[in-house]
């Protein structure tokens, strides 16, 4: 078990009441029992892993049974983990995953400056990473300074997560340099000082609410110079997305991102290449039970959502897509199901370029993100052939491929960005 | 507890914008609200009108819209003849409508400012009606200025010259003249009236607490009037400005107070304070010359008017425009510039008014796109925040047909629509006929039609708009011209915070090709910024580019990618060490003998600070070491011995490398590579230190500590001077260290814009006079105009020993290094004299020379003016630093002596010998001098015993004069041309000299010489430049050489002789001094003519004219 010590000048003068050196937040309502279980499973793991650490974890209100104080550890006192409940305003407790935790960090920012916390962990109300393990992985690289944020580096299935392999950690990674596999979370480390700044973001004028916004601590970390961990957890979440359609899902987080583009040229636009940063913890190995199942993921509905994405969307993907793009896309629409493949150059340069055309307001950002989603579903097509007969290992290195290539095709992006030109090849 | 209204009204009322200086990165709008939109179809632009195109500006990407006057007004000069000054003027809507606009505005992230019209009010205004009913020496008649007399101010000029004969009116109602410097009907508030500040203040205080987040305030220089002045820019004026900013500074947060002074830079800079009066004001001479370099496709015009712009305090900015609601005003320029400007940009009589042209930017260029692309580049790159006026972003024309301006604001053309989509009103309602004919037409020019075509101007300004607000740079950084010889190109480079931007315009309508000298930026590669393509990198050679007709280029300068170096096997040429800080085993041992042997011989061979390029390197030893920065560098002596003559000793800092550094060394810097290194851990190299920007820092600490490291045979130490921590700035740790390119004798290092530290490369025994004379400066005089003196490091050897044989125990240290603050400058006095020289002998080409001395003297003033001042100037500094240098001081290095007899025969018998051996070589080369010269060098020869004479006359002088300290080298390419002034430079003495010569006391007559020869040489070099083009104009121009010469010598000679007046300086009789300096003149012409011969055969003909005319 790695050491969680806290350095004694960091402590607030004197034990008063209500005060910790670590808190674990959970951002949004999470299911009473569970925490309750989870609490009462860790504690005495705790004490006897980090004598010298309080803890304390606090929590927007339960749903469901549980009492919690009986829970609680008289204050001050080392090695101890208690629980508080912290309350959020009306509406401010996000209904969509991923999606409004401002408030809750900036409520949770608050607790731990409160209480003299340096160093927060904030876990998915799923607390699948509700362990003496992974909060200490968390926690370890920001209190001895290596780091100010720490992000998950999950093992999850090789056709798991492929919104975030596919946009969201390629687009995220070439745009502010930061090789951050899940730049999203939802479980990461955080410094108090980055949890504020977490806590303080609003999306302006974007298409979602300002509260409702998806809340990047990779970006906020790029954004503020901070340094970045990644630690690698074990906690296997749930879909996150259970309930909402994927064209939702789209508009959502790629519009989050987008929109986050939108905002910080200034940024992205002078970095080149992108870091590794650090990386600890042990590779997590884990039985994929979809490794060499050759298609287990069927593609043939997504093949005809793309095939009838490209009869019915022309006219709109032509308003965001430059002739040469579209003329790839009319060639992938001959291909057969087993011979389509999206080139890695071509499906950045589509993300590239709807980026661009949601900056410049093309048409509805909704509708645009809508138009997205039939080529993203057939981007899914492509690489889930592709890696079908891969391991996790090979998968991962497959999306690192990609991920390079959206590097490398930068330039086209900040080239168009600067001169929106639609006279172009 | 609740807070007071004392307490609520200390705490400031934030602006829109959370940083105070977001003036800096703006965008400002201009436009009119009765020309924008209207709404109620009245005729008339209005508020909520304004309001429905707030999406179009935020589109546009504009952030601050710059309201006209909207206020209460009989409207007779535009509003801006205020009849109430809380009020909105009812045709544009109501106090409520604004209020919406502002918050709309704020909303959409757009900052708003209005005008303050505090000069003067209409004669409508409801003060004005009661001062000339109110008796005389009442209150309210004392809110304006009155008199019984209209002879008052009479040093004040008029400045609406079409409409205005006097500045004084006549009131029937008050039996008096009121004052006015603009129209009649607008009457000057009086500041001397405690009342009407009072007033003024209330009136801000209204727009500010409701959000409006900057004021730009209209005729600032006219405030005040007294009597015997011209009334403008007046310490009083300047008292109520700073009043107004204390009472914002006060009350209110991220305010903006914008100041009109249509004056000259330095007139203009005290409205900035020391940061205390306004946040920003206009910038108005430099846009006729952004027109007139245009035109004459020359760049003299705009970098002239930027060498005459002062700095500016660090929390203010200029306001830069290319046009306004005004005419473009020629008051700024000279008669000369005026005419030439009506010639060229109005042809017609209707385009001028007052003292300048009423014409729209499209109009004035013709509608040439490209001209218009390459102005508005020039505005947003230039150093200040951007003002775009409303239309000039789709070409909108004008109406030069209609009355006063007005032909420069009609309505904003929207649409191709009925009054061009400004109104629906009946086209006979409008305040002004819309822009109706076939070429600036609403029909042909509108935004709906350009934003629906990609390639408008619209789009395009929209584009550079974005781009621009990519670049803090722009806004906020600093400006360096560069100095291509073609002058149809303007290149300049912007940094701010480590971001280098070059920019590069051709000012011609022809394509033209540049070579741009980029010292210190080799390895970057530009990056163009418009379409983020990479050009080639730079290189130690001048950065060759063409540039279309009227074409600019944005780049970018990025640092060169890291390169992956494939790890080179590791082979016998390596040396084999225990680590990188193994420096014992690099250099005692074996591995130093190999070193000596074998690699410091082919790698010093190859060094640009290598002097002894002719001779043959037999041997090298490592003399002495040490290291410091935690053993991480070393410092060597190394002794070079040749075949024949004395050997040299070199200063050498050393670092070793691995990994990714040594990767990037090899990739980019491999000739400071000494040799490869056999580490445990693999390859590793032995480099220059000064590569390594560590190792450049760990020198500057060394001074800042003041530390010391013992070497094997001495000590070396660190020195700071009482000035490093200013030098350095607030924030030393970021401070960053680049290598100088520019490298000869000296290896500099720059630390940011801040530090320069010059390693003295070829040691020699003692102290080295320009680090002597530049700390003696520094803390012991006043003398400012000189680089400021951060600091030094010193060797003292324990031991005598190698090549250094110092004659004197004080002789046994030694300077390693130097540090001086960094002077920004607009380049060295040298290259600004012939860009000055070659105007000249433009403008001289086809005059003719005036047969009267008296009038050729005020030929030489008009044609070469500026030159004279600056001249005067030099002389002035020249003198002042002679004064510093022969201050009674207990240091013996450098306190005067008297001359005595015995000093004077010295100094002729030196000259004359001096003379001997010029005469001789002059003899010698005869035969191989070139035709024209060959016939005036025998007359030369002919009055060497005149000359001797002469030289030896000076043995036979009596006078009472000093012995100092001097420059040593005095010439224009040691002084940089600063603004408008000089900083003296660069103490070593002339380098061919020992050290001993270069220490020694001598007459500072001699610096005097050596300044007034450069003057010669330069005219001569100029013309001869000058006259390679045009072999014809030489003999036309020679009288011009000569007369340049000589007016330019004596106005720095007399400047010279009144700044060391009464003084022990130089003899005060002037016969005497007369017979020291020719002297002085001769002996350098005669040095000239020696380093000629040896160096330049075809230049010899300047020293030879010299010593002609010298010796007649």
């Amino acid at each position: 078990m790695a050491n969680l010590e806290a350095a004694q000048e960091t402590r607030p003068s004197g034990d008063t009441a209500g005060s910790a050196d670590v808190l674990i937040g959970v951002p949004a309502p999470t299911q009473g029992t569970l925490l309750h279980e989870r609490v009462a499973d860790i504690r005495d793991e705790f004490r006897s892993t980090h004598p010298s650490i309080r803890c304390v974890v606090a929590y927007p209100g339960i749903e469901g049974t549980g009492e919690l104080s009986t829970l609680s550890e008289p204050a001050g006192e080392l090695g101890s983990l208690r629980a508080v409940e912290y309350t959020l305003s009306h509406g401010a407790a996000s209904t969509v995953p991923w999606l409004g935790l401002a408030p809750a960090y900036a409520r949770l920012a608050d607790l731990a400056i409160q209480m003299g916390a340096g160093a927060c962990a904030i876990l998915s109300p799923d607390l699948a990473a509700f362990d003496v393990h992974s909060i200490t992985l968390l926690l370890e690289p920001l209190m001895d300074g290596r780091a100010e944020l720490t992000m998950p580096l999950y093992a999850p299935s090789k056709f798991e997560g492929l919104l975030n392999s596919g946009i969201l950690y390629p687009l995220s990674r070439a745009l502010y340099g930061r090789r951050v596999r899940y730049p999203l979370g939802p479980d990461f480390g955080v410094t108090t000082s980055l949890l504020t700044r977490l806590g303080r973001r609003r999306a302006r004028g974007t298409e979602v609410e300002d509260d409702q916004a998806a809340i990047w601590p990779a970006t906020e970390a790029a954004l503020s110079d901070s340094i970045v961990a990644q630690v690698h957890l074990d906690g296997r979440h749930g879909a996150q997305n259970e309930g909402l359609d994927l064209p939702t899902v789209l508009g959502l987080l790629v519009g989050s991102i987008f929109n986050d583009a939108e905002r910080n040229p200034v940024v992205w636009q002078r970095v080149r290449g992108s870091q590794a940063g650090l990386t600890l913890g042990a590779t997590v190995d884990r039985i994929d039970p979809g490794a060499k199942s050759a298609g287990a993921l069927d593609v043939r509905s997504m093949l005809e959502a793309f095939n009838l994405g490209s009869r019915n969307l022309q006219q709109v993907w032509a308003l965001v897509l430059p002739p040469v793009t579209l003329l790839e896309i009319k060639r992938l629409g001959r291909l057969t199901p087993e011979q389509f493949r999206i080139p890695d150059a071509l499906w950045a340069r589509i993300i590239y370029d709807f980026a661009l055309a949601y900056r410049l307001r093309t048409l509805s950002r909704t509708h645009l993100l809508g138009a997205l989603t039939p080529l993203y579903l057939g981007w899914v097509a492509s690489y889930a052939q592709e890696i079908a007969n891969l391991d996790a290992f090979a998968a991962e290195q497959r999306v690192e491929k990609l991920a390079k290539v959206y590097e490398d095709e930068k330039p086209y992006f900040v080239s168009r960005w600067r001169w929106p030109d639609r006279f172009n090849p | 507890m609740a807070s007071s209204p004392m307490e609520k009204r200390r705490l400031k009322q934030a602006g829109s914008m959370s940083d105070p200086l977001w003036y800096k990165d703006a965008i400002i709008y201009e436009l009119h609200v009765r020309a924008f939109a209207d709404s109620n179809n009245d005729g008339i632009g209005d508020f909520p009108g304004l309001l429905t195109k707030l999406d179009y500006l935020q589109d546009l990407g504009v952030t601050c819209i710059w309201l006209l006057p909207f206020f209460p007004s009989p409207l007779r000069d535009d509003g801006y003849d205020i009849q109430d000054y809380i009020g909105v003027n009812p045709s544009y809507g109501t106090l409520d409508d604004f209020k919406a606009f502002l918050e709309a505005a704020h909303d959409r992230g757009l900052q708003v400012m209005i005008e303050l019209v505090i000069n003067h009010t209409s004669d409508q205004h409801p003060w004005f009606q009661a001062a000339r009913l109110a008796p005389p020496g009442s209150s309210e008649r004392d809110f304006y200025v009155w008199s019984d007399t209209d002879q008052k101010y009479s040093d004040a000029r008029i400045i609406f010259t079409d409409t205005e004969k006097s500045n004084w009116t006549w009131d029937p109602v008050a039996k008096a003249y009121y004052w006015h410097r603009f129209f009649s009907h607008q009457p000057d508030l009086n500041y001397d009236h405690p009342r009407v500040i009072e007033e003024v203040i209330k009136v801000m205080r209204h727009w500010l607490d409701m959000g409006v987040d900057g004021l730009r305030i209209d005729a600032i220089p006219y405030l005040v009037e007294r009597e015997g002045t011209t009334c403008e820019n007046l310490p009083e004026t300047h008292a109520v400005m700073k009043r107004i900013r204390a009472e914002i500074d006060a009350e209110y947060g991220s305010r903006l107070i914008l100041a009109e002074a249509n004056q000259w830079p330095t007139d203009v800079r005290p409205y900035f304070g020391d940061g205390d009066e306004c946040h920003m004001a206009f910038h108005f001479p430099l846009m006729p010359r952004i027109y007139m370099a245009l035109r004459q496709e020359d760049r003299l015009p705009i970098t002239d008017i930027m060498a005459q712009t002062p700095d500016i305090p660090d929390n203010c900015q200029w306001g830069l425009f290319l046009r306004n609601h005004d005419e473009l005003t020629l008051e700024m320029v000279t008669d000369d510039e005026r005419d030439y400007m009506y010639l060229a940009y109005s042809a017609d009589p209707r385009m001028r008014i007052n003292i300048g042209i009423r014409r729209r930017l499209a109009p004035l260029v013709d509608n040439n796109r490209r001209r218009i692309e390459l102005l508005n580049s020039l505005l947003f790159s230039f150093p200040g925040t951007p003002i775009i006026y409303y239309g000039d972003e789709i070409g909108m024309g004008d109406n030069i047909y209609l009355g006063d301006r007005n032909g420069v604001r009609t309505p904003m053309q929207w649409s191709g629509d009925r009054n061009a989509g400004f109104s629906r009103a009946n086209p006979a309602r409008l305040y002004s006929p819309v822009v109706m004919d076939p070429v600036w037409g609403y029909e042909a020019i509108n935004v709906e039609a350009q934003q629906s075509d990609q390639s408008s101007l619209l789009n395009w300004m929209r584009n550079m708009i974005a781009l621009r607000k990519l670049f803090r740079v722009f806004g906020r950084g600093s400006l360096k011209f560069l100095n291509p010889a073609n002058r149809k190109i303007l290149a300049y480079i912007r940094e701010f915070e480590g971001e280098q931007v070059l920019c590069v315009a051709n000012l011609s309508r022809f394509a033209q090709p540049v070579q741009l000298d980029l010292p210190g930026l080799e390895c970057k590669i530009p990056v163009e910024m418009l379409g983020y393509v990479e050009f080639p990198p730079i290189t130690s050679q001048p950065y060759p580019l063409t540039l279309g007709p009227y074409g600019f280029l944005w780049l970018e300068l990025r640092p060169a990618p890291e390169k992956e170096v494939p790890a080179e096997p590791i082979d016998g040429t390596s040396l084999h060490v225990s680590g990188l800080a193994d420096w014992e085993g690099l250099l005692d041992g074996e591995n130093a003998s190999r070193i000596e042997a074998e690699i410091l011989p082919e790698y010093i061979q190859r060094q640009r600070w290598y002097g002894g390029k002719s001779r043959k390197i037999k041997d090298t030893k490592i003399i002495d070491w040490g290291t410091c920065a935690a053993e991480q560098f070393a410092l060597a002596l190394v002794e070079v011995s040749y075949s024949a003559g004395a050997p040299d000793t070199y200063l050498l800092p050393l670092a070793t490398t691995s990994g990714g550094d040594m990767d990037n060394l090899r990739a980019h810097s491999s000739g400071a590579i000494l040799t490869l290194l056999n580490l445990p851990s693999g390859l590793g190299v032995l480099h220059d230190g000064i590569f390594d920007d560590r190792c450049c820092k760990a020198l500057l600490s060394m001074m800042e500590q003041s530390s010391e490291i013992p070497t094997r045979n001495g000590v070396i130490r660190g020195l700071r001077s009482s000035i490093l921590e200013s030098l350095e700035g607030p924030q030393p740790e970021l401070l960053q260290a680049r290598r100088g390119s520019a490298e000869q004798s000296n290896t500099s290092i720059f630390f940011s814009d801040r530090l320069i530290m010059k390693l003295f490369r070829r040691q020699q025994a003692g102290p080295n006079p320009d680090t002597e004379i530049g700390k003696y400066l520094t803390e012991f005089t006043t003398f400012a105009h000189t680089a400021p003196f951060g600091g030094a490091i010193e060797y003292r050897a324990h031991e005598l020993t190698g090549a250094i044989t110092p004659a004197s125990d004080a002789d046994r240290t030694q300077t390693f290094a130097m540090l001086q603050g960094l002077v920004s400058n607009e380049g060295d006095g040298w290259q600004w004299t012939l860009e000055e020289l070659d105007r000249y002998y433009e403008a001289c080409a086809h005059s003719v020379m005036p047969a009267s001395a008296a009038f050729r003297e005020q030929v030489a003033r008009e044609h070469a003016g500026i030159y004279l001042d600056a001249a005067a100037v030099l002389g002035r500094r020249t003198g002042e630093l002679h004064l510093a240098l022969a201050r009674p001081s207990s240091n013996e290095a450098f306190s005067p002596v008297v001359f005595t007899p015995e000093d004077f025969q010295s100094l002729g018998k030196d000259l004359v010998d001096h003379a001997a051996i010029s005469f001789d070589l002059l003899k010698e080369s005869l035969s191989q001098l070139p035709d024209d010269v060959v016939e005036s060098a025998g007359l030369v020869l002919s009055r060497r015993r005149i000359i001797f004479d002469r030289l030896r006359q000076l043995g036979a002088l009596d006078v009472r004069t000093l012995k100092t300290r001097v420059h040593g080298d005095y010439h224009l390419g040691q002084v940089l041309r600063v603004r408008s002034d000089f900083v003296i430079l660069d103490f070593e003495g002339e380098p061919a000299r020992t050290l001993a010569e270069r220490r020694a006391k001598q007459s500072p007559l001699k610096d005097v010489a050596g300044m007034l020869r450069s003057f010669t040489y330069a005219a001569f070099a100029a013309l001869m430049k000058y006259t390679s083009r045009r072999p014809e104009d030489y003999e036309q121009l020679e009288p011009w050489a000569r007369l340049w010469d000589e007016a330019v010598g004596a106005e720095f000679l007399r400047a010279y002789r009144e700044t060391v007046a009464g003084s022990d300086v130089v003899p005060e009789e002037p016969q005497a001094f007369q017979k020291m300096l020719d002297g002085y003149v001769l002996d350098k012409a005669l040095y000239e003519l020696t380093y000629e011969l040896n160096n330049r055969p075809a230049w010899v003909g300047i020293p030879i004219k010299g010593i002609l005319s010298l010796s007649e």
